[in-house]
């Protein structure tokens, strides 16, 4: 049994009602139907700083091979926002409650994947988030 | 009002001692407010035939920058079942760190974009079919 993920997409906004669901696919890892084998877990961090923090940190050895990402912000303020870069691009915008789940291409050693509390302030409040990554490179250690 | 949801659901009984059954909900608003999203491109298959960013014909323009307001939720899914056989998604430019994420076959990914960047894809096998969808609020 490999580990798996599914995503549900239902949506009314058009006239024609959208129903989108991969089913549960495997993790494989790159270029082949190996199932991934090393996980980080499911971390929990409380952001309270607008300056980007590393969640997870690139290594030259995971270039190539395969990487699922999965970051939400469990913030129950929809106001409130967690910006994710990578390689100093901003690729990602979570405000409470939203999650992304993407392969994450270690392409160079600068391809870290950070997270900022961007418009967290003394008053706001921290904000929650998990994440959890699924890699097949035996060098990765979590900076987190 | 219409209402857009994203589930994700992570399993696994045997990666890890304790097993895994993650489920996660989130209902797809207009930014920072608790209004659902109003527009979708809608669900949409092409074939990627470009083997190369930057090439002037057969990549495959996902999103184009500042079409939505922001947050656009995007899914995009690579359909081919040949693994190795990837397809590559980068900002539309050519120079620096272009690349956002590659999937490789029958990999997906959903993200809620910036939104102020053209994204295209590009495979590594020449045709790759690949479906896509964009939610957001449109501008």
């Amino acid at each position: 049994m490999a580990t798996e993920a599914q995503l549900i997409l239902t949506s009314d906004v058009s006239g024609d009602p959208t129903n989108v669901d991969t089913g549960l696919i495997p993790l494989y890892k790159a270029g082949n139907e190996n199932e991934l084998d090393q996980t980080t877990g499911l971390g929990r961090v409380h952001l309270r700083s607008t300056t980007n923090k590393v969640l997870f940190a690139a290594n030259a050895e995971g270039n190539d091979l395969a990487a699922k990402v999965y970051i939400i912000n469990k913030s129950d303020d929809a106001s409130l926002y967690v910006t994710v870069t990578i390689n100093a691009q901003t690729i990602g915008k979570l405000y409470g409650g939203d999650f992304m789940f993407i392969p994450w291409s270690q392409t160079d050693t600068s391809a870290n994947i950070e997270v900022a509390a961007t418009n967290w302030t003394s008053s706001t409040g921290d904000i929650p988030v998990e994440y959890a990554l699924f890699h097949e490179d035996t060098d990765y250690l979590t900076n987190a | 009002m219409a209402t857009t949801t994203a589930q994700l659901i992570l399993t696994s009984t045997d990666l890890l001692s304790d097993s895994l059954s993650l489920s996660a909900i989130a209902t797809l608003t207009q930014t920072g407010t608790n209004t659902g999203i109003t527009e979708t491109t809608g669900l949409t298959r092409k074939k990627v035939t470009s083997t190369a960013k930057g090439t002037t014909s057969g990549q495959i323009t996902l999103y184009t920058a500042d079409d939505f307001a922001a947050i656009p939720y995007l899914y995009v899914k690579n359909l081919d079942t040949t693994p190795g056989n990837k397809i590559f998604i980068y900002d539309g430019t050519t120079s620096g760190s272009p690349l956002q994420f590659q999937l490789d076959a029958n990999d997906w990914a959903f993200i809620p974009m910036h939104g102020d960047k053209t994204y295209k894809a590009y495979a590594t096998t020449n045709p790759t079919s690949i479906e896509f969808m964009v939610l957001g609020k449109d501008q």
